[in-house]
């Protein structure tokens, strides 16, 4: 079954101010598909319209065929759509543990602190320093506990906002060879990301958004070698964009 | 007078300031804006006690003794636990009729916090029309006081008092760090678009938030009814003072606003007898612009 699907979704923050102006988007079972896009785009706000962060203004959303247009971001996080902020995306004031315990809060108490655990099994890193206020971490050990708060719930879909923004080099390989290992174990993934050639490498599948509607849908690697994709995007810097 | 009974009278004013000012501090930082109604919650807690004890005493047949060594019959604390209950049901009915309302609209929080004055106003007068302004009392018990040691003299109802605000910011402080639904509603104080994400729903931490400061409203005011009297203003008049108490100690933070409360209770107690009663009012201001001044972040607050 389909994980998530949208159909002729208009969104955005303004009601008479869609930033998505119609998408119809499938995710299929296993997939890892790669969202692109000049700055301004609709990147951001696509997704973040996804996990019910801002309002839709028709169409629909629907998780493994369900219809759950409208529902609010905890809602669609119990249906099993995971998602990762680009910024602010821990609790700074709270230890590592803390933030797992409140990602684990959803589950069934007997299963929390096996799933807790497992986490800290997958993301060594974070696991010696457990106890440690999370506002501490690094920017990759950040965005590591971002996505291990996320996979935690076992989600159907994981979808991430630009995670390598802001990231060292090292960092940026790290994320992206954790997000080829969960898509691997079956999780399907829809990443927003400014860095173009390392999304073309990790993600099967790209589609590129140009004022809020989806003008391509292709293989990564077919995209990566067209010249004209190449010319739109590959020579943009990273710089900072696409959110509104 | 001596330092040690003005440190005592300090400390008990400021134990009640402090438990006010826990629901102020929990309601600022995870609702996002100054409630000025809160000072209506501990008089309709103080009011509520009271009818309900009147209510009790007349069910039973009005010749109850005091519990010795205090000042009250067994209906006090029945009655208070009660209208603890009614005033956490009040908070949660403001919010649900405007409150809420405003939040669903996203109104902005200069909005929220004139309604709140609304609400503040709407709610004394409401009591002065059902009680009259004439003092009440839930008890007419005269009370000596004990001999503690440094020369310290309080009666065995302000040591109760003392007592009791020490347990129930304890269970508060536990509540908050230990318990899931404590975690949550940190989470939301930090974050509240990250809250969602994280599968925390944030309609249910504030009904949480609102019954807890309206249950702690109602006990700091009932504890300032026996210890002084009840007054339609009585929780207005306090706003000030719970206001310097939970900045001082640094908006969210439980522990803050408890020490918070303290130190505004000490200083207004040695600026009555070093400067003068008229002076006790400009404690709290002359605190507030300190701490803002100083640092605004407060006592236990984290830099914003």
């Amino acid at each position: 079954m389909t994980p998530l699907a949208t159909a002729a979704l208009v969104a955005g923050y303004e009601r008479d101010l869609p930033i998505i102006k119609g998408i119809d988007f499938t995710l299929a079972p296993g997939g890892f598909v790669a969202v692109l896009g000049p700055n301004g785009a609709g990147k951001s706000t696509f997704v973040k319209a996804i996990a019910g962060l801002v309002p839709v203004h028709s169409g629909a959303l629907s998780l493994r065929g369900a219809n759950v247009t409208g529902l609010a971001p905890h809602e669609l996080l119990r249906r099993g759509l995971a998602f990762v902020p680009q910024t602010e995306n821990i609790f700074a004031t709270m230890t590592i543990r803390e933030n797992l315990q409140l990602a684990a809060a959803v589950l069934p108490r007997p299963a929390r602190a096996g799933r807790i655990g497992a986490m800290l099994e997958m993301f060594p890193d974070l696991a010696h320093r457990s106890g440690a206020l999370a506002g501490g971490l690094s920017g990759g050990q950040r965005q590591m506990l971002a996505i291990a708060r996320a996979l935690l719930v076992k989600p159907q879909v994981l979808i991430l906002d630009e995670p390598s923004a802001g990231l060292s080099p090292k960092a940026v390989g790290q994320v992206f060879e954790t997000l080829v290992r969960i898509n691997a174990a079956g999780t399907p993934i829809l990443l927003v990301e400014q860095n173009v050639r390392a999304a073309l490498k990790v993600a099967a599948r790209a589609v590129i958004l140009v004022d809020g509607r989806l003008r391509h849908d292709a293989p990564a690697a077919e995209l990566a070698g067209d010249p004209e994709i190449g010319a739109l995007f590959l020579g943009a810097g990273h710089g900072e964009g696409a959110r509104a | 007078m001596m330092i040690p009974q003005i440190l005592l009278e300090g400390a008990l004013t400021g134990a009640l300031i402090g438990l006010g000012a826990i629901g102020l501090t929990l309601t600022y930082s995870i609702l996002r804006f100054a409630n000025f109604a809160h000072g209506e919650l501990l008089t309709w807690g103080a009011y509520l006690s009271l009818s309900v004890a009147g209510l009790i005493g007349a069910a039973t047949g009005a010749s109850l003794p005091p519990i010795d060594p205090f000042s009250f019959t067994w209906a006090l604390p029945v009655a208070g636990l009660i209208a603890m209950l009614l005033t956490a049901a009040l908070a949660l009915a403001v919010d649900a009729a405007l409150f809420g309302r405003l939040r669903g609209r996203g109104a902005s929080t200069i909005i929220v916090v004139m309604a709140s004055f609304g609400a503040s106003m709407a709610l004394r007068s409401g009591l002065e029309f059902l009680y009259t302004s004439k003092p009440a009392y839930y008890t007419t018990e005269l009370q000596i006081a004990m001999r503690l040691p440094a020369g310290m003299r309080a009666t065995p109802d302000q040591l109760l008092m003392l007592g009791l605000t020490a347990l129930v910011v304890l269970a508060v402080h536990l509540m908050l760090t230990r318990t899931g639904i404590g975690r949550a509603m940190r989470a939301v104080s930090e974050n509240p678009a990250l809250a969602g994400l994280t599968g925390i729903d944030t309609r249910k931490v504030i009904r949480v938030v609102w019954i807890l400061g309206g249950a702690l409203a109602c006990a700091a005011g009932t504890m300032s009814g026996l210890l002084v009297q009840i007054r339609p203003y009585m929780g207005f008049d306090l706003l000030l003072p719970l206001f310097a108490a939970a900045i001082l100690g640094g908006i969210g933070s439980v522990p803050g606003a408890m020490l918070g409360g303290l130190i505004v209770g000490i200083c207004e107690a040695f600026a009555v007898h070093l400067i003068g009663a008229e002076w006790r009012a400009a404690v709290g201001f002359v605190l507030i612009i300190l701490v803002l001044l100083a640092r605004p972040s407060g006592l236990f607050g984290r830099a914003a």
